[in-house]
């Protein structure tokens, strides 16, 4: 049994409308992904705006009701899980926005030790010494904890969101764009200080994230999402050698390459894709454009083809 | 266009149990006042039992939803009950002065917007000159002020220190109804109050058309008008005024609750025989059927008011449909 | 810039950063007409509570035949009124009747205002729907006439009773206010990681969402507060606030209803005027600096 599994996951949002504000659709953000991730590895989700990666992972963590489907973790069934349970402490988040992410009034030890007064009675002068710890942990002098947020940079406060989750020594963090909002050149710093403490506490990621790149750097396995559905699944080897679907090598060939001298021919293998895609896109999208069911092309590797027969 | 008959169509609906509850709501208060209906009709001589006897025929000791139920079904029929102050059906009573009201009502809408509208323009227009900071004062002390200190002092100043206007009633006595004088004295007696009322009132419209007069200036299609030649007036005629002016016709609904709460005061300050006043003497004696009425009609009037200004802004500003 | 100069300059003197209160203290003692404005009240208040424990309130009220609607004197500083009473002492004790309720109608509105407001707000939905559907319900009625009626029925009234009728129609302005901003701050991400480090709603909403709406209230409550010392004023101005045993300002007002006091009696309800316009527009003024001071901090922040 894996560490993390999600079955089926649907998460549909009303449409209200008429006279009475009677339902009359379903926006279907998440509509029916299935994946696992193994203990200790990294578990890309990517996708562009709007495909259902960052509602996927907000289900998990229950912060969107889950319509249909279920979640495992560690072998429980977590999918309606209430707010205080013990696996709130095992499943943490990063978030994307580190400015609105940390409360503008709260000092950085009241951010750092909210979880720690939600779980576990320390003394003052106990907690203190945890957050302390956890700062020197991510970096972070030990005197800056009675500063405000806007006092650090992106980067810093940033990682002040990483000690705040990483307070109750969680198994499983879901990183939901933890670096997009950061300047390119801090963007490696927190991504490998990330990786080093994955490593020192034995973390589980769940990598949320639109830049290829960045997932290339984190990931172990990938999901690649499209209007909330799967349309391929495989290592990152996979993924990135050999990618099956149309929509994967299109996003593929849209990695920006750093030699100059490639660019042209870069640029041409671009526009082939492109062809390519829009050449063949009735085979890969039913009527809908929706992706179709996941086919296995080999134990690891799944792409969303129609069926064939 | 369907969305705006939709969007009214909900409006509508939601008033229903707004006037209901208003209704009980208002049932509960008269069934809390002291006494009945009879405590003022009967002779004191009546024995206890006979009155009892009364009671229990006019349906004063039924369940509650039931005489609620009566109540209901007198007003529709427009039976508010008798005054026992005036020895009249309260109908008859709140008819003479609901004209007084109205017509008061009407002047003080004028004079509002009489105001309103150049001081807000000239404010909006000419900003931080000279003459926006006088108006801009204006709205300033106009905030702060009270309306009935404000209406105090305008009847000390004019109406008794310069003598301009009359101090008290709304004709003066002796006119005859009908003649050209009784209508000249009517308006005369109406002049005074509903000034006070609208230099209260209108210091919220001359601060909006200000701000908003100013935040269309910046607009980019006021920018392109004014680079492609427009001259200043057309400028402000075509564009601005049209864009501005129209979200102020629809707080004219809102008014109402304004007004309602203003008539009290500025009736009984000024001694005018309308509603407010109606109100506040019948209170005094308790004539509670009266009372009773007032509200409700108030009430009322407050509801449609604001039902009104909904519908109108909805037409003005389709994002607020969207709800 | 300057302000920043003067964060390192404070840090390194307490090593803690200045919280917001320091900041809009700063710029409320910056803007002139509001340090005045604020001056005077705080004098004002302390004077007339000060002065109110020495003066004996029943001695006030208690009718003089003998001095009868006499006009300013060296007894009577301000003349007295148709009872012979004192109108000075009257205007003393009526200025801090009218500030504590004013100040207690304002605090208890507030209350159910901010808590009805965060509640709307943070759970929005169904919830948010009818009690938006209540809140429309009493913002319709028309509540002076309503207060007027129960001051009028409930049979011995006191402040409290007198302050709750009056709170029970008041707290709907800054309970949609609250309840607007609340409804922009769940969507913030720091409500959500509040939620998946386990914190309960009850607690997100008054240790998370109410700190960072502190100085819309703030600003919310003290522009209130001009405007509920008016508002008594008025009642009491009718005949529908305190009885005339306990004086508030609009009670010396009322006087004025006479139309012989208003023509020539004028030191009985002028100086009462005067005080309640001054009382408003420094509420007000103080009131506005804060509101300029917070939109400041959020433009700089």
């Amino acid at each position: 049994m894996a560490f993390l599994e999600v079955e089926d996951l649907k998460v549909h949002f009303p449409i209200k409308g008429g006279i009475f504000g009677r339902t009359v659709g379903h926006v279907k953000a998440v509509d029916g992904v299935s994946f696992s991730l193994e203990k200790g590895k990294t578990y890309g989700l990517v996708g562009e705006s709007g495909s259902g990666k960052t509602t996927t992972g907000r289900a998990i963590i229950g912060l969107n009701k889950i319509t249909s489907g279920k979640v495992m973790f560690d072998g429980r069934d977590i999918t309606g899980m209430k707010s205080k349970s013990d696996v709130r402490k095992d499943i943490q988040m990063i978030f994307q926005d580190p400015y609105s992410s940390l409360n503008a009034k709260k000092r950085v030890i009241d951010i750092v030790a909210e979880p720690l007064r939600n779980f576990e009675k320390l003394s003052k002068k106990e907690e203190r010494i945890r957050v302390q710890e956890l700062m020197e942990l991510v970096g972070l002098s030990p005197e800056s904890i009675l500063k405000y947020p806007h006092e650090f940079s992106g980067g810093q406060r940033q990682r002040i969101g990483i000690a705040r989750a990483i307070a109750l020594k969680p198994k499983l963090i879901i990183a939901d764009e933890p670096v997009s909002a950061l300047d390119v050149s801090v963007q490696a710093q927190v991504l490998n200080f990330m990786q080093d403490i994955q490593e020192e506490l034995d973390l589980t990621y769940l990598f949320i994230g639109h830049d290829l790149g960045v997932i290339k750097h984190m990931c172990d396995n990938i999901g690649i999402m499209y209007k909330g559905r799967y349309v391929e699944e495989g290592t990152t080897e996979e993924i990135f050698t050999n990618p099956q679907h149309i929509y994967t090598k299109r996003l593929v060939a849209a990695i920006p390459d750093i030699d100059p001298k490639k660019r042209q021919e870069q640029t041409q293998f671009r526009q082939e894709v492109k062809a390519e895609y829009e050449q063949s896109y009735n085979d890969y999208f039913d009527d809908e454009g929706l992706a179709y069911q996941l086919q296995p092309v080999s134990d690891t590797h799944l792409v969303a083809l129609p069926e064939k027969g | 266009m369907i969305d705006m008959w939709k969007f009214t169509l909900r409006r509508i609906l939601i008033m229903i149990p707004q006037i209901i509850l208003l209704s009980i709501l208002i049932f509960i208060l008269a069934k809390m006042m002291p006494g009945d209906a009879l405590t003022g009709m009967i002779d004191p001589n009546v024995s206890p039992e006979r009155l009892e006897e009364l009671r229990e025929k006019l349906g004063w000791n039924d369940p509650w939803h039931i005489q609620y139920a009566d109540w209901v079904g007198g007003l529709v029929q427009g039976d508010f009950g008798q005054s026992f102050r005036f020895k009249m059906p309260v109908t008859e009573l709140i008819g003479e002065r609901i004209v007084n009201s109205f017509w008061l009502s009407v002047a003080t809408l004028i004079f509002t917007y009489l105001i309103a509208i150049p001081l807000g323009i000239l404010s909006g227009r000419y900003n931080d000159s000279l003459l926006d900071q006088t108006i801009t004062g204006y709205t300033y002390l106009g905030f702060a002020t009270p309306l009935f200190i404000f209406a105090l002092v305008m009847l000390w100043v004019f109406g008794f220190m310069l003598g301009w206007f009359p101090t008290s009633g709304s004709v003066s006595p002796g006119s005859e109804p009908g003649t050209f004088a009784y209508v000249m004295s009517k308006i005369n007696h109406l002049i005074l109050p509903a000034i006070a009322m609208a230099l209260i009132a209108t210091v919220n419209t001359v601060q909006y058309l200000r701000s908003e007069i100013i935040d269309t200036k910046q607009k980019d299609f006021i920018l392109t008008a004014r680079a492609k030649g427009a001259s200043e007036s057309r400028v402000y005629n075509r564009h601005i005024l049209r864009n501005s002016l129209l979200p102020i016709a629809a707080f004219f609904g809102y008014e109402i609750t304004f007004l309602i709460g203003g008539t009290i005061f500025v009736e009984t300050i000024y001694n005018y025989p309308g509603m407010g006043l109606l109100f506040f003497e019948s209170i005094t004696l308790r004539d509670y059927s009266v009372v009773t009425a007032v509200v409700l009609l108030f009430g009322v009037a407050a509801i449609l008011g604001a039902l009104l200004s909904d519908i109108i802004l909805s037409l003005v500003d389709p994002r607020i449909r969207i709800k | 810039m300057e302000a920043n100069k003067l964060n390192t300059n404070e840090e390194l003197k307490t090593h803690k950063s200045p919280s917001g209160f320091s900041i809009i203290w700063r710029e409320l003692v910056r803007d002139k007409l509001a340090l005045i404005s604020l001056i005077f009240l705080i004098l004002i208040t302390a004077f007339v509570y000060g002065v109110s424990f020495v003066l004996d309130q029943e001695e006030i009220v208690t009718v003089d035949l003998f001095s009868i609607h006499e006009p300013p004197s060296e007894e009577f500083w301000l003349g007295t009124d148709y009872g012979g009473r004192d109108i000075f002492g009257q205007l003393i004790i009526g200025t801090r009747n009218s500030l504590s309720i004013g100040i207690l109608v304002t605090l208890m509105s507030g209350l159910i205002g901010i808590v009805f407001g965060l509640v709307a707000g943070y759970f929005g939905g169904h919830v948010d729907n009818v009690l938006m559907r209540i809140l429309d319900f009493f913002q319709i009625l028309p509540f002076l006439m309503i207060v007027i009626v129960f001051v009028a029925i409930v049979p011995k009234y006191s402040i409290w009773t007198f302050s709750l009728i009056m709170t029970a129609f008041l707290w709907m302005g800054i309970a949609r206010l609250i309840r607007s901003k609340a409804l922009q701050e769940k969507e913030l991400d720091y409500v959500q990681a509040s939620k998946t480090l386990g914190s309960s709603n009850i607690k997100i909403i008054f240790t998370q969402v109410l700190p960072n709406i502190t100085s819309l209230i703030i600003v919310t409550m003290t522009l209130n507060l001009a405007g509920n010392i008016g508002l008594e004023s008025g009642l009491s101005f009718l005949g529908f606030g305190f009885p005339e045993s306990t004086p508030s300002l609009g009670t010396l007002l009322s006087y004025a209803r006479n139309p012989q006091t208003l023509e020539y009696r004028w030191w009985i309800w002028v100086p009462a005027s005067v005080l309640i316009l001054l009382l408003m527009l420094a509420v007000r003024n103080v009131g506005e600096a804060l509101k300029r001071a917070t939109d400041a901090r959020q433009r700089r922040g």
